[in-house]
C-alpha cells in the first residue's frame, strides 16, 4: 500500500493516501492463524467423539444379533470378513490384481502390468537382451524407462527420492512344498495357454461355491468380473451372483455390477 | 468412520464404557490439552486412535490420559514388542501370518493407547525397517492394516519422528492404488496425510513419489470416509509454500468435478475437509483459482455458508471464498458484478458471518468485504446501502482489535473511489460524510493510538481523509474534537519514520500556525 513518498515539494503533502486494493494472503500466513488452531483443535476432538459414535454403531449391530461374518475360500487366503460388503472389498482387493503366474498381488493393475513383463514375459527378457530400455519408471507420470533393473532402481534412488532399500521385485521364500506347488501350476499355464477364458472361469465359480463348507478350490486365479449380491445369506451357503445367473437363466441382473 | 460390528461376547465391555460422565470427562481432556496446545505449533497431523473397519478387539476408550510412570511402562512395553514383531518377521513355519499380524496389533494398540504414544522408544527399537517389511506387495490386508496404523501414528509424532518414514514412503504411496481394499488405502492416506503435514521438505519428496495422482483419485467417489481422509491428507499435501502441487491437483481428471459435487452435496465433515483443499487451491495457484471460479464455485460457498453452522466447515468455506475474490480480479469484475443476484447473496452470508459469535468468522468476513469493496463504486455503493454497513460501524468501537482492522479496511475502501494511476485518489463524499457522521472516526483515532505500526497508518490514512475531504472546512474541528491532534503528536518523535512523516505532515498541513485564526 505505500507510495514512495516525495517530500522535495513544498505544495504537495508527500502523503501516501487511501488506496482501495485488494489483500490475498498466502495460506500460512500469521493472518488466518486463529483459523488455523480452530481446526487442529476439533480435529484433536474429533478422534475422541469418534468413539462416542462408534459406540452407538457397534451398539445398534450387536443388538441386531449374530454375526455376519464370511471367510474367504480362497485357498491359502483364510481372511475372516465381518461382513459381505467387506468381502467384496477385500476380493477385488486381494484377488483380482494378483499374477496368474506366480500369485504375487499388487495395489494396482499398472504395478500388476509392470511385475508381468518384467518377470515372465520372454518377448521383454528379448527385447533387453537386445538393449532395448524396457524397464519402466514406477511412479506414475514419469514415463522414463531404462535398460535394466539397477538402472531404473537408481533412478528411482535419485529422482524420486526413493529410499535405497527399496526393491520393487522380491525374491520369494517359499516352502518346498510351495516351490513344488508353483513349479507344478507353471507347467500347466505354459500348457494351457490357449485355453478359453470361460473354461476357468467356470472352474473357479464352481470351486467358490464348494469352498464354503470344504475350503477347497482349484489352485487358478479366479475371473475378474464377479459380483456378490447384496441380501443377508445368513444360513445359507454362499452363492456369488453369476451362479445364480448360470442356475436360472430368467434373472436379470447383469454380471460385475457392483451397486 | 464408524463402521463394522463386533462379535457378540464383546457387548458387555461396551456398555461399561458408555456413559456420559466418562464421556463428558474425556472431552474436558481433549479440551484442556488443546488449550495447552494453542501455544505452540498448529499441528496438522491426526492420531489413529479407532479404527475405520473394527473387525479386531478392543476400541481404546479407556486409559486416555497416562502419567509419567505409565509412560515409562508404556515404552519398555513398546521395546519388547518390537523384538517381538522382529522374531514374527523372520518366523517362516506354521501360523507365520498369524504372528506376525499378532504382532503388529500389540505394537499397534502400544501406539495408539495415549495421547501421546512412545513413538521415540519404538523408534529406537528398531520398528521402522520391520514395519516396512510388513508393507511388501501381496501382503495380508490385515497385515498391511496393522502397520501402517503403526506407521500413522509414529508419523504424528515429532518432526524427526515423521521423517523417520521416509523408508515406507513409496509403500505407502503403492499401496493407494485401486487395487488395495478400502481400510488399507485410507490408512496408507491418514500416514501420507501425517508426512506431508510435517513441512515442505517431506511434502516435496512425496510429490517427487507421485503421492499425488492416486489421493486425488480417492477424493472422487460420493461418499465414505477413505474419501473424507484422501482430502485432508491432499489439504496437506498441496499446503505450499510452492503452488506446483495445487496446480497438478486441479489437473487431475475429475477433481473439479468431485470438488463441486462434494461442496454442492456432502456431508458436512466431508465438505469441510474438501473446504480445505480450496482453500489451498485458491490461495495458491492462479489456475485453479481461475477454474474454479468459472465453474460455479461461489454459488456453492455461499450455499454452504448460508445453511450451515458448523464452524468447522464455516472457517474454510469463508476463506475460500475470500481467496477466490482476493486471488483473480476476474471474480469482481465479470462475476460479482453488482446488481446480480449472486452478488446480493455474497453480501448476504458475509452479514451472517459478521453477525455470527464467533471471532474467526466476523474477522475473514470483514476480510472479504474489504476486498469487495475494493472494487467499482457501484460495489461499494452496495455495501455501503447493505445490512453491513451498521454492523461494521458497530464492530468498529466494540470489537477485539484484529476485527477493527478488518473493518477499517472496508469502511475506507466504500470512502475512496477506485484509483487509475499515481495521482491523488478521488473520494465518495457520500460515504465518507455520511460514515463519519454516523460516528466513525473515533474507530480510527483508536488505531492510531495502537502499538501495530499497520494499524497505525490505516488511521492516519483515514485521517487525511477526513481532513481533506469532509466539507465545508469541517475536517480539522471534527479531527480535534476526537482528540485527533494528541494522538498525531504522539509519532513526533516516533522511531518509525514512515508513520512520523505522516503525521507530522497532516499536523503541519491541517493543524498549522493559520489554524483556529478564522473564529
Amino acid at each position: 500500500m505505500a507510495m514512495l513518498v516525495d517530500t522535495d515539494t513544498k505544495t504537495e503533502l508527500g502523503f501516501p493516501y487511501w488506496k482501495p486494493i485488494r489483500r490475498l494472503f498466502g495460506p500460512e500466513s500469521p493472518f488466518f492463524s486463529s483459523g488455523n488452531i480452530e481446526r487442529e483443535l476439533l480435529a484433536k476432538q474429533v478422534a475422541l467423539d469418534l468413539s462416542e459414535e462408534e459406540k452407538h454403531t457397534l451398539q445398534n449391530l450387536v443388538d441386531e444379533g449374530g454375526s455376519r461374518e464370511v471367510f474367504c475360500p480362497i485357498v491359502g487366503c483364510g481372511a475372516h470378513l465381518i461382513s459381505l460388503e467387506h468381502f467384496e472389498d477385500h476380493y477385488n482387493g486381494r484377488h483380482t490384481a494378483s499374477c496368474s503366474v506366480c500369485s504375487r498381488v499388487y495395489p494396482t493393475s499398472r504395478l500388476l502390468s509392470i511385475h508381468v513383463s518384467e518377470a515372465h514375459d520372454s518377448f521383454f527378457k528379448a527385447k533387453v537382451a537386445r538393449g532395448y530400455a524396457m524397464y519402466e519408471c514406477l511412479v506414475e507420470g514419469c514415463g522414463l524407462k531404462f535398460k535394466n533393473y539397477k538402472g531404473r532402481q537408481q533412478h528411482l534412488v535419485d529422482k524420486h527420492k526413493f529410499p535405497s532399500s527399496f526393491e520393487f521385485f522380491k525374491k520369494a521364500h517359499l516352502s518346498k512344498k510351495a516351490r513344488q506347488k508353483q513349479h507344478r501350476k507353471q507347467s500347466i499355464h505354459r500348457s494351457e495357454e490357449t485355453s478359453s477364458k470361460m473354461d476357468i472361469e467356470g472352474e473357479t465359480i464352481d470351486g467358490l461355491v464348494s469352498a464354503v463348507s470344504k475350503l477347497s478350490t482349484s489352485d487358478s486365479s479366479p475371473p475378474s468380473s464377479i459380483s456378490f449380491g447384496r441380501r443377508n445369506t445368513r444360513g445359507l451357503a454362499f452363492v456369488p451372483r453369476a451362479v445364480q445367473r448360470e442356475k436360472k437363466a430368467a434373472d436379470s441382473v447383469p454380471t460385475g455390477a457392483k451397486q | 468412520m464408524a463402521e463394522g460390528g463386533l462379535t457378540s461376547h464383546r457387548r458387555d465391555p461396551i456398555k461399561s464404557s458408555v456413559g456420559n460422565v466418562a464421556a463428558h470427562r474425556r472431552r474436558q481432556n481433549a479440551v484442556e490439552v488443546g488449550k495447552e496446545r494453542r501455544e505452540s505449533l498448529v499441528r496438522a497431523k491426526r492420531l489413529c486412535r479407532v479404527s475405520s473397519s473394527c473387525d479386531d478387539s478392543d476400541v481404546c476408550i479407556e486409559n486416555d490420559m497416562i502419567i509419567d510412570e505409565e509412560q515409562s511402562i508404556l515404552e519398555a512395553q513398546t521395546s519388547s514388542a518390537v523384538e517381538e514383531l522382529k522374531s514374527a518377521v523372520s518366523f517362516q513355519g506354521k501360523g507365520a501370518m498369524q504372528k506376525l499380524v499378532g504382532a503388529l496389533r500389540e505394537m499397534r494398540r502400544l501406539l495408539s493407547k495415549s495421547e501421546f504414544p512412545p513413538v521415540e522408544a519404538a523408534i529406537k527399537a528398531g520398528a521402522i525397517p520391520l514395519l516396512v517389511q510388513c508393507l511388501s506387495f501381496g501382503s495380508p490386508d490385515e497385515q498391511l492394516l496393522e502397520a501402517a496404523w503403526c506407521l500413522t501414528n509414529i508419523a504424528a509424532g515429532k518432526p524427526e519422528e515423521t521423517k523417520a518414514l521416509l523408508p515406507a514412503l513409496p509403500l505407502l504411496i503403492a499401496h493407494l492404488g485401486e487395487k488395495s481394499s478400502s481400510p488399507v488405502a485410507e490408512q496408507c492416506a491418514w500416514a501420507l496425510g501425517n508426512v506431508a503435514g510435517e513441512g515442505e521438505e517431506l511434502r516435496s519428496v512425496l510429490l517427487c513419489q507421485g503421492a499425488l495422482p492416486p489421493l486425488a483419485r480417492m477424493m472422487l467417489p460420493n461418499k465414505g470416509s477413505t474419501v473424507r481422509t484422501a482430502a485432508w491428507a491432499l489439504s496437506n499435501l498441496i499446503k505450499g509454500p510452492d503452488h506446483k502441487a495445487a496446480t497438478e491437483l486441479i489437473r487431475v481428471d475429475g477433481v473439479v468435478d468431485a470438488i463441486l459435487r462434494h461442496l454442492r452435496k456432502a456431508d458436512e465433515e466431508l465438505a469441510t475437509e474438501v473446504a480445505w483443499v480450496v482453500v489451498y487451491l485458491s490461495a495458491l495457484s492462479n489456475v485453479a483459482t481461475s477454474m474454479l471460479v468459472k465453474s460455479d464455485v461461489i454459488q456453492l460457498l455461499v450455499q454452504r455458508l448460508a445453511s450451515s453452522n458448523s464452524l468447522q466447515l464455516l472457517i474454510p468455506v469463508l476463506r475460500s471464498l475470500g481467496n477466490v475474490i482476493a486471488g483473480d480480479s476476474h471474480t469482481i469484475v465479470a462475476v460479482l458484478l453488482p446488481g446480480c443476484e449472486i452478488t446480493d447473496n455474497v453480501i448476504e452470508v458475509l452479514v451472517k458471518c459478521l453477525k455470527s459469535e464467533h471471532r474467526v468468522l466476523k474477522k475473514e468476513a470483514a476480510w472479504v468485504l474489504s476486498n469487495i469493496a475494493a472494487g467499482s463504486v457501484e460495489h461499494k455503493q452496495l455495501i455501503y446501502s447493505s445490512e453491513a454497513a451498521p454492523l461494521l460501524l458497530r464492530l468498529l468501537s466494540t470489537a477485539p482489535f484484529d476485527i477493527r482492522k478488518e473493518v477499517a479496511y472496508v469502511l475506507g475502501n466504500l470512502c475512496v473511489a477506485p484509483t487509475e494511476g499515481d495521482g491523488k485518489p478521488n473520494l465518495i463524499s457520500e460515504h465518507l460524510v455520511s460514515l463519519v457522521g454516523r460516528g466513525c472516526l473515533p474507530g480510527f483515532i483508536d488505531l492510531v493510538r495502537s502499538a501495530d505500526t499497520e494499524a497505525a497508518r490505516l488511521g492516519l490514512q483515514f485521517m487525511e481523509l477526513v481532513l481533506r475531504g469532509m466539507p465545508n472546512g469541517e475536517g480539522p474541528k471534527l479531527v480535534e474534537r476526537e482528540d485527533g491532534i494528541e494522538a498525531m503528536e504522539r509519532f513526533q518523535f516516533h522511531e518509525n519514520e514512515d508513520l512520523r512523516n505522516m503525521a507530522n505532515g497532516l499536523v503541519d498541513r491541517y493543524f498549522g500556525e493559520d489554524y483556529g485564526l478564522d473564529e
